[in-house]
């Protein structure tokens, strides 16, 4: 923030502002706000410098981790054991500004947060917490979530990963696929049948009989690793249990958490992409005149800001149910399904604004709209949360085909 | 240990839009911030009490619109946020606020002042040096670096041959330029404190303004450019960069 205000002074700079049609940011508290600036910042001055690099490269550039850390923003919501005890809202507006910079930044610090650290917080032991959540919430360990399986996406009750009782030791089985993180993860939080039961474990690296190798090949979410995780009579002390939750509903409050922020980082993403297509039309000449002075861009633009004023409404409004506990999980559904929805949508529009040049790395909407093809279908594809919504709408699941 | 004060002063984010309309300026849509330099004065007062210990207060004159630019500060690692204001402060000139400034800081039981060279509104750049030479103290201005001593700083400020490391004696006043101390960014937890901080706020006496603002007035437009494509112009081009524009 600090150079890049001394180039304002120099006359250098055009800052991004966020599109913010409703005035949200006045719902927003003087924290909230002061979070959102400092993550937004940070963005602009180290992530956006970067970030074609690291995606041309393939790497999660390590230094990303440490500033996270620094700025304690891992774990935001969660409280106690270091973590930083913020609002559900401060947390969606921390996602919405990673992921202005990029998919991949954002589906770090989500994993970490709600999928990594979030289950030892609710379901760890006194113990787990104490050793694991400090050093999670400074960024100094990175965890990983596994429960997709290769042949077992959208039903992961079904999963094959098994760990058996050795009497001292607990025995796992398997292999998670998809598992963001992985690679570089010190510790997974993985989800095994137990006895035909789905329990949570916490294996670390180093963990006799489990690997991480990664997966490469991706056109999408290039700047984040993705790995397998592959356990081979992995060998784990009976104290790395997850002691009470059974069942699916431990991995899906996991992900709960992990989706309400999607819906917040899909606006941060669609907002780059809209800023970057305002900024395009208005200095396009053709025919003697910007772009932006034609109907059809406008029309273009006019829906954008449309959808994204829309989505803010979406999350804020959840953001507030999540912070007084009066939400459901088909909410949340929505939300995703929904903003990650309109910012494919609007990359894709961003892209035919930009010409030709939007296929360029110049912009970021190539790389936005390739990401946002990932976070489509992760954390619930946006088919199965519209079977939830419409199980809720009419009492009748339609992945099981029973009431 | 050192009693360190740093000057933070509220203006517009310099990349705001003024307009002024019926000869005075409409700031009711602009964002403010901490004036640029100023935050290179806190990481100068945060390092120098890290080296040294004491306590770093951060100072600021204007009304409680002023307040979030203290918690700014504070969410950067200041101790204690003070604001000076008294009724009727609203047109005070630089004279008026160097006085009121160089009374507050006399109260506080500085030893060293911490400032930025220049404001971004004003850009005048003589707060640093009137304030020390209110207090009779010892200052020097454009510093890009310090470093601290037991009963003084060493700055290193410009000179028309270079650079010169200085020394001063406490009490003084130093006014900083973007140097070799990056300034650092907030984290959460300094958030948190700067939620439950709380400004104090004092008055003091200041002259009445000798300076009055007759009438702002916007800049002059800039002229447009020219355009010229192809090559075939570039005898054009050169005629009116040494003719019209003189550069060449």
């Amino acid at each position: 923030m600090w150079c890049r205000l001394l180039e304002r002074v120099e006359g250098v700079y055009m800052p991004y502002e966020g599109l913010d049609f409703y005035d949200v940011d006045s719902l927003l508290t003087e924290e909230e706000l002061m979070v959102r600036d400092m993550v937004r910042d940070w963005v602009e001055d180290e992530v956006l410098p970067n970030i074609e690099k690291a995606c041309s490269d393939g790497v999660f550039p390590d230094e990303w981790r440490v500033a996270l850390g620094e700025m304690g923003v891992l774990g935001a919501p969660l409280e106690g054991y270091g973590c930083p005890g913020l609002s559900y809202v401060a947390y969606g507006v921390i996602c919405q500004e990673l992921e202005r910079g990029d998919s991949g930044l954002r589906s770090f610090a989500s994993v970490q947060g709600s999928l990594a650290m979030y289950p030892i917080w609710d379901f760890g032991s006194e113990e787990q917490k104490n050793k694991y959540l400090p050093k999670m919430a400074s960024g100094e360990w990175i965890g990983c979530f596994g429960l997709t399986e290769p042949d077992y996406g959208s039903n992961p009750g079904d999963m094959i990963t098994k760990a058996e009782d050795m009497g001292d030791h607990f025995l796992l089985n398997g292999a998670k696929m998809w598992i963001t993180n992985g690679t570089l993860a010190d510790i997974a939080v993985v989800w095994a049948k137990l006895d035909g039961v789905i329990r949570g474990f916490i294996v670390e690296k180093g963990d006799e009989g489990f690997s991480a190798p990664e997966m490469k090949g991706k056109y999408s979410l290039r700047a984040s690793v993705t790995s397998e995780l592959v356990f081979q009579d992995c060998k784990i002390p009976k104290d790395r249990i997850f002691p009470d939750i059974k069942g699916l509903r431990g991995p899906f409050s996991c992900l709960n958490n992990a989706r309400y922020g999607i819906s917040w980082g899909a606006i941060g993403a669609a907002q780059a992409c809209f800023h970057s297509a305002k900024e395009y039309a208005l200095s396009r000449i053709q025919f003697d005149q910007p772009i932006a002075a034609y109907q059809l861009v406008q029309n273009k633009l006019s829906w954008m800001l449309r959808e994204i004023t829309k989505a803010q409404l979406l999350s804020y409004h959840l953001g507030k149910k999540k912070d007084d506990g009066t939400w459901f999980p088909e909410q949340i559904s929505l939300a995703k399904m929904n903003n990650v929805d309109i910012a494919l949508d609007i990359a894709r529009m961003a892209r035919d604004i930009h010409g030709a040049n939007g296929i360029l790395d110049e912009y970021c909407i190539m790389r936005h709209m390739a990401n946002l093809e990932s976070v489509k279908t992760y954390e619930g594809t946006h088919d199965i949360h519209n079977l939830i919504i419409g199980r809720h709408i009419t009492g009748i699941q339609a992945f099981t085909r029973t009431a | 240990m050192p009693n360190i004060v740093v000057l933070v002063k509220r203006v517009p984010d310099t990349n705001a839009k003024i307009t002024v309309s019926g000869g005075s300026l409409d700031l009711s849509a602009v964002k403010f911030v901490i004036s640029p330099f100023d935050e290179y004065a806190i990481e100068a007062a945060l390092r120098h009490k890290e080296a040294n210990g004491g306590t770093v207060t951060a100072l600021t004159l204007g009304s409680d619109a002023c307040d979030k630019v203290l918690k700014d500060a504070k969410a950067l690692g200041v101790d204690n946020l003070v604001r000076l204001w008294n009724q009727g402060w609203e047109n005070l000139d630089s004279n008026g606020v160097q006085s009121a400034l160089a009374s507050a800081i006399g109260d506080l039981g500085s030893d060293v002042v911490y400032c930025g060279k220049s404001a971004a509104d004003s850009n005048a750049g003589s707060t640093g040096p009137g304030v020390a030479e209110r207090l009779g103290w010892t200052s020097v201005s454009n510093a890009s670096a310090v470093s601290f001593e037991e009963a003084g700083v060493e700055a290193m400020i410009p000179t028309s041959s270079g650079q010169a490391r200085v020394g001063l004696n406490f009490p003084c006043v130093v006014s900083m330029d973007k140097g070799e101390m990056e300034p650092r960014r907030p984290n959460v937890r300094g958030i948190m404190m700067a939620k439950r901080a709380v400004v104090e706020v004092i008055s003091a006496e200041a002259p009445t303004p000798t300076v009055n603002v007759v009438r702002y007035s916007p800049p002059a437009e800039k002229p447009p450019g020219k355009t010229y494509e192809g090559a075939g112009n570039v005898p054009t081009v050169v005629q009116a960069l040494r003719n019209e524009a003189g550069v060449i």
